[in-house]
């Protein structure tokens, strides 16, 4: 079933806070500015596992600093993460620490007239520090002999013993897996290793906090959820939640780097309190390069199959460096599993993930939440075993792949539900017929200097972490909207756009429900006093899940207009329709049939207004019953210098699954955009970490972490992206998904591609020239 | 120190000190909030403003330098409520998503549009790997740049 | 405490400007300042440097309105191209483009326009960045560097000029006034290649090759190597055995030998490990060598984009 008979859905429109964004006038954090404000800095460890055995802030408060450590701070252990439940919550956070565990870890902080006295201020600050014993290795850092990163940590209101560095576990079993491996007639293993990849969202963490005359505070930050950044702030220093009041403010990318609050919210309120004036903590570049970063993983997979080609058996453990804190590693162990259960049907499965931790940067999510690294792997390892087993990769994965009717694990082992929609054989079959897969080359065989190769991935990412039974995350939406009196609609949410398009979508789905002209719909720059609980902005849930409060709330604003309206029109409500006007920029019910029985939005808002019956307005609480996967095809040419090692990329064909397609430019922008990401997943981003002195390699300097430019990625005409023809019953007018979709095939595609090229295949990332130079040198030696 | 320079077609005058950045003047004293702080180091190009026309790193320009000289940031660019040709494209071609490296891209657009009225697609993505996006992969800013290169052709 | 002193928002310490119109009122700023000062060109190294708190100059000296030091003049011994020189002026210089190609092809590679914009020639030669575009082909064109001091101007061998990383000939009170590149030979062809992480990065390898052939044999090559010793340097030995050669497959393949066993380690190579500088820097020779010979045989060169 296809979306059909749409006015808006479907049509490309432009953002409906473009304007702001291409005049230079949209507002984000680091542009909020007050006449009073102070500036504030951070004073971080420059040791990767330290102790503080004695601080002096004396010269720096003689400057006329205000100064806040971590002896001043409330005394709270909080995870900055609050989209899972306590029992999928472990808590190891301080505001500012005594005990740093990193270099760039925070441990006390400053504000100053100026950003330049700040600095100065913070240059004051005299601490001496008891060195210990760093970890820069998952593997290493579990020894029994290694120094305790974290000796204990909270979960559930107690305290818990950490033991070998060991952050939280999960093992998963199902079938018989020595039974099912016993069966196959092929059975790989191999050992997979990611990269630490860091989000380089171009606005780096910041925020201003407002201290308010009733004792409360007023934030703006960047932050993936304004609900979840006050429920934060009211945990650590106990002010009333209806005292803070975050506020809704443009965020200039963020990539899962704010699900969690980050720790300029804290440490600003914390100075804020104490200065009583509005503080700005806006991070460096290289202050925020020391802030987050993805979670990097060691997987040791094992997969079987059986000559017909059908999987019987796999295997996983999963072992993830999460550096220095959890940020709710444990969710990630449990949604690892549900990717990697749900890319391929596995008879019999056993899995083992540890989160450990190592002195560096903390780990938090990063578009796909563990999935682009198992996917890689994957993908990977099923190329390799069709290519073992004598099958095209293309249908040893139709035959495998978890499609309709299949159980989805949308969000770990508690956030299932039954797949209702699955466009996955149109877009690997369309993509692979656009590419030209059956004329591809075969791996290996190729001579002469540069070598041309097609890869293959599939997958798919969660469109929400809704479920038809509450699991350990929690997700739901709330929407408001109301019909002003000229006949325009005020929608409210505190959703947040990351830069999706998001809420442009939402407003698309309630000028389509109603009937109405999209520029009727005003979004409101709303904030956490005004608006109902949102989870967050993540899992790709902000067009189904976040749209579907949309559509409920405009459904039911459309029921109340047409019962006033039947009331003025002497008809019946379910026999009146709206249709959009144009010229009069809003909506007109009417009368089907009937000449001359109608009135405009606006005329019937008025009469509502003078006849007193009320504002018509609707106000929703939506929890979605379904966690549907979007899914996505890549197919992507590449070249192989074999005197360089570089790869550049030559075609992609991308395919995605997203139901109805709400805004095509945009849809296709994340696609555009996950495959950049996904590339340079691939072959080029990395921090690592210089052992002599526990930072990170590039220091936080982005010269020493380079992103693909535009002359690196390929030109429009060469990247050709098509939508299924799909429509998901369960989501708000058949839509689902994009964002993180878009990313979690590429690396495997492009890991196939080099594969095809070159004949050689790489288990580690990213595939840097110099490992593939490597390689080929040490093939022609050997 | 005190400077004088045009600002967005305007005279201007500034009290600076010899280390004030030309981004933070702009930011702090002029609230021109379009032109952001990236990184700091000229990579990313988030802080590109036009100097006597050439797109510059605002954040690796003193203050002082641009005395007598002529600035223009992303919010001189749409005269009298009319949006810029590049502006109108950048929104129709989905070339904006978190918009935060916009002003950038779109300065260091206006600049090649002038030097070269009919870039091809390659002399774009060329002219423009100065500016960082991590949203977009730069497919429909491309396309948007090419859009109005032919709308201003007439 | 390294990390605490970084911030790359503002320029955290105070200095004092100066904008000198005139090279002798420079020249007589840098004898009084000495180490203190630090001159400043274009800025896309020198304020990344006082972010990072590499540098903290007390002075600055802005050469930028000393309309001595900029501009390109075509003189009997050469082209002269003034210190304060923006890239972007090269880029777009005819003069630049037909008369030291080898050059254009470097600059145009630089950076990004911003930084052409504001980035000098001799900021970038001064820099002495080991991998400098700039100074692999100025090496390879033989050029020479006008240093002008308190003690007068003395004239030196780009290849003298660059001493270690970061480190040139130039005394405290002394400054870079001009970069004199002699004319190429007559029909000499010429390359300049160099590999980076993606298209707007320093180089991890460069390497310049101006090439003069009589007949099939060489009559002269000049081959100047970056990223790859502690500074740019030439490779004499890979020249001379050019020499008299005719360009076989063989020649080249041992030609780039000599150059990549030139390839110098250095303790702080993050980027590549030695090997990676040794097979690149033995590719690009071959490459620029078969590009040069293309280009004085009037062959189009390109690299077989479909």
């Amino acid at each position: 079933m296809m979306a059909q008979g749409f006015r808006l859905i479907g049509e490309s429109t432009p953002r409906m806070d473009g304007i702001a964004k291409v005049t230079g006038q949209e507002v984000y954090s680091s542009d909020i500015h007050f006449p009073n404000m102070l500036h504030a800095r951070v004073l971080k460890s420059p040791y990767p596992h330290a102790r503080v055995k004695r601080i002096d802030v004396s010269e720096a408060e003689k400057l006329g600093a205000i100064v806040v450590t971590y002896r001043e701070v409330p005394d709270v252990v909080y995870c900055p993460r609050l989209v899972s439940t306590p029992e999928a919550t472990y808590k190891d956070w301080r505001v500012l620490t005594g005990r740093p565990l990193y270099v760039g870890d925070p441990i006390a902080a400053v504000a100053a007239e100026s950003e330049e006295m700040a600095q100065r201020a913070l240059e004051a600050i005299d601490v001496e520090f008891e060195v210990l014993e760093p970890s820069f290795d998952p593997l290493d850092s579990m020894r029994p002999e290694k120094t305790s990163i974290h000796e204990r940590i909270m979960y559930m209101g107690k305290e818990i013993k950490i033991e070998n560095n060991i952050a939280c576990t999960m093992e998963i079993e199902q079938g018989d897996v020595e039974k099912g491996f016993s069966e196959a007639d092929v059975v790989l293993e191999r050992e997979y290793r990611t990269n630490r990849r860091y989000h380089c969202q171009l606005e780096p963490k910041t925020a201003v906090v407002r201290p308010e005359p009733d004792g409360g505070v007023t934030i703006w930050t960047t932050t993936q959820s304004i609900h979840n950044t006050r429920l934060l702030i009211h945990e650590i220093f106990g002010i009333p939640a209806g005292k803070i009041n975050v506020v809704k403010t443009a965020l200039g990318g963020a990539f899962g780097s704010s699900i969690q609050t980050n720790i300029v919210v804290p440490i600003a309120v914390a100075l804020a309190l104490k200065a009583h004036k509005p503080v700005r903590l806006a991070y460096t570049r290289e202050e925020d390069l020391h802030e987050h970063c993805s979670y990097q993983m060691i997987f040791n997979l094992k997969l079987g199959a059986k000559r017909d080609g059908k999987l019987t058996a796999g295997s996983l453990e999963a072992i993830l460096d999460i550096g220095a804190h959890q940020i709710q590693a444990y969710p990630l162990l449990g949604c690892l599993v549900g990717w990697w259960v749900s890319l391929y049907k596995l008879p019999n499965l056993r899995y083992v993930g540890k989160a450990v931790y190592t002195n560096k940067v903390p780990s938090c999510a990063m578009r796909g939440f563990g999935n682009p690294q198992i996917t890689w792997a994957v993908e990977s390892m099923m190329d390799e075993l069709a290519e073992e087993l004598g099958i095209d990769p293309v249908e040893f994965k139709l035959l495998n792949h978890v499609g309709l009717g299949d159980l989805f694990w949308g969000q770990g082992p508690t956030v299932k539900s039954i797949i209702k929609s699955s466009g996955v054989e149109e877009i690997v079959r369309r993509g692979a017929k656009l590419i030209g897969w059956d004329k591809r080359p075969k791996p290996g065989e190729q001579r002469g200097r540069y070598r041309r190769g097609i890869g293959f991935g599939r997958g798919f990412h969660t469109s929400s972490a809704g479920g038809p039974v509450p699991g350990t995350a929690v997700d739901y939406t709330g929407a408001m909207l109301k019909v002003n009196e000229d006949g325009s609609f005020d929608y409210i949410t505190a959703l947040m756009d990351c830069g999706g398009g998001t809420l442009t979508a939402h407003a698309k789905i309630i000028a389509e429900e109603i009937g109405v002209p999209l520029e009727c719909i005003n979004i409101v720059r709303s904030d956490t006093q005004t608006t109902l609980y949102d989870v967050c902005t993540h899992a790709s849930r902000g067009v189904y899940a976040g749209g579907m409060a949309a559509l409920q709330v405009a459904r039911e604003v459309k029921r109340k207009l047409l019962e006033l309206a039947a009331r003025v029109l002497d008809a019946y409500p379910h026999a009146l329709k709206i249709r959009p006007d144009e010229e009069r920029s809003q909506g007109v019910i009417y009368v089907e049939g009937v000449e001359g029985r109608e009135i405009t939005i606006g005329e019937l808002a008025s009469m509502a207004r003078h006849k007193n019956w009320g504002t018509i307005a609707a106000v929703a609480s939506v929890r979605q019953g379904s966690c549907p996967p979007h899914f996505t095809a890549y197919f992507v040419e590449v070249e192989v210098d074999t005197e360089t090692g570089k790869v550049r990329p030559i075609r992609v064909v991308a395919g995605a699954d997203v139901g109805s397609v709400i805004n095509p430019k945009l849809a296709e922008g994340q696609i555009h955009g996950g495959f950049a990401m996904g590339w340079s997943m691939a072959i080029l981003e990395d921090t690592p970490y210089d052992p002599e002195n526990g930072d990170l390699m590039n220091r936080g300097f982005i010269n020493n972490y380079k992103l693909p430019t535009p002359a690196d990625l390929v030109p429009p005409d060469r990247f050709t992206v098509f939508f299924a023809n799909t429509y998901e019953p369960t989501g708000p007018l058949g839509a689902k998904g994009i964002g993180e979709g878009a990313l979690n095939p590429v690396a495997g595609a492009v890991a196939n591609a080099i594969y095809n090229a070159i004949g050689i295949r790489f288990y580690e990332l990213p595939i840097t020239p110099i490992k593939i130079l490597k390689a080929l040198r040490e093939r022609e030696g050997g | 120190m005190r400077i004088r320079f045009k600002l967005n077609g305007r005279e201007v005058e500034a009290e600076v000190e010899p280390n004030t950045l030309l981004l933070n003047l702009l930011r702090e004293q002029f609230h021109l909030t379009g032109a952001k702080y990236g990184c700091g180091i000229g990579e990313c190009g988030a802080c590109t403003v036009l100097l006597d026309g050439e797109p510059i790193l605002s954040c690796l320009t003193l203050a002082v330098e641009v005395d007598g000289r002529e600035v223009t940031t992303i919010e001189g660019l749409a005269g009298d409520g009319e949006l810029h040709p590049l502006q109108r494209a950048f929104l129709e071609e989905g070339a904006v998503q978190c918009g935060f490296c916009t002003p950038g891209m779109i300065l260091t657009a206006k600049a090649l549009l002038e030097e070269n009225p009919n870039p091809s697609e390659d002399e774009i993505r060329e002219y423009l790997k100065g500016n960082l996006c991590r949203c977009t992969g730069y497919v429909n800013i491309v396309k948007a740049v090419k859009k109005a290169a032919e709308e201003m052709a007439g | 405490m390294y990390i605490n002193k970084l911030n790359t928002h503002i320029i955290p310490f105070k200095f004092e400007y100066h904008a000198p119109k005139s090279v002798e009122e420079a020249v007589e700023l840098l004898s009084r300042y000495g180490e203190e000062a630090s001159i400043l060109a274009g800025g896309t190294d020198l304020l990344v440097k006082m972010k990072q708190r590499v540098i903290e100059p007390k002075h600055i000296i802005d050469i930028k309105r000393i309309k001595d030091l900029t501009g390109i003049r075509e003189e009997e011994d050469g082209i002269h191209i003034g210190a304060a020189t923006k890239l972007r002026t090269l880029e777009r210089s005819k003069l630049i483009e037909e008369k030291l190609p080898v050059l254009h092809e470097a600059v145009i590679t630089m950076g990004s326009v911003q930084i052409r914009n504001m980035a000098t020639i001799g900021g970038n030669l001064c820099n002495a960045s080991p991998s400098a575009d700039a100074a692999t082909p100025l090496l390879a064109l033989n050029a020479e560097a006008k240093i002008v001091g308190s003690e007068g101007e003395r004239i030196i061998p780009l290849e003298e000029f660059f001493i270690g990383p970061g480190k040139t000939a130039l005394k405290p009170d002394e400054m870079l006034a001009e970069v004199i590149s002699p004319y190429l030979p007559e029909n000499a062809g010429t390359s300049f290649m160099k590999i980076g992480w993606t298209d707007f990065d320093i180089a991890t390898v460069n390497l310049a090759v101006i090439l003069k052939l009589e007949g099939e044999v060489v009559d002269e090559c000049r081959i100047a190597l970056g990223g790859c010793a502690p500074t740019p340097i030439r490779v004499h030995k890979a020249e001379e055995f050019l020499r008299g050669k005719k360009l076989t497959d063989e020649v080249l393949e041992e030609a780039a030998n000599i150059v990549s066993g030139h390839v110098r380690p250095r303790a702080r190579w993050r980027r590549a490990p030695p090997e990676y500088r040794r097979a690149v820097s033995r590719a690009l020779t071959i490459d620029a060598l078969t590009i040069a010979r293309k280009r004085i045989e009037g062959l189009e060169v390109n690299r077989g984009e479909d």
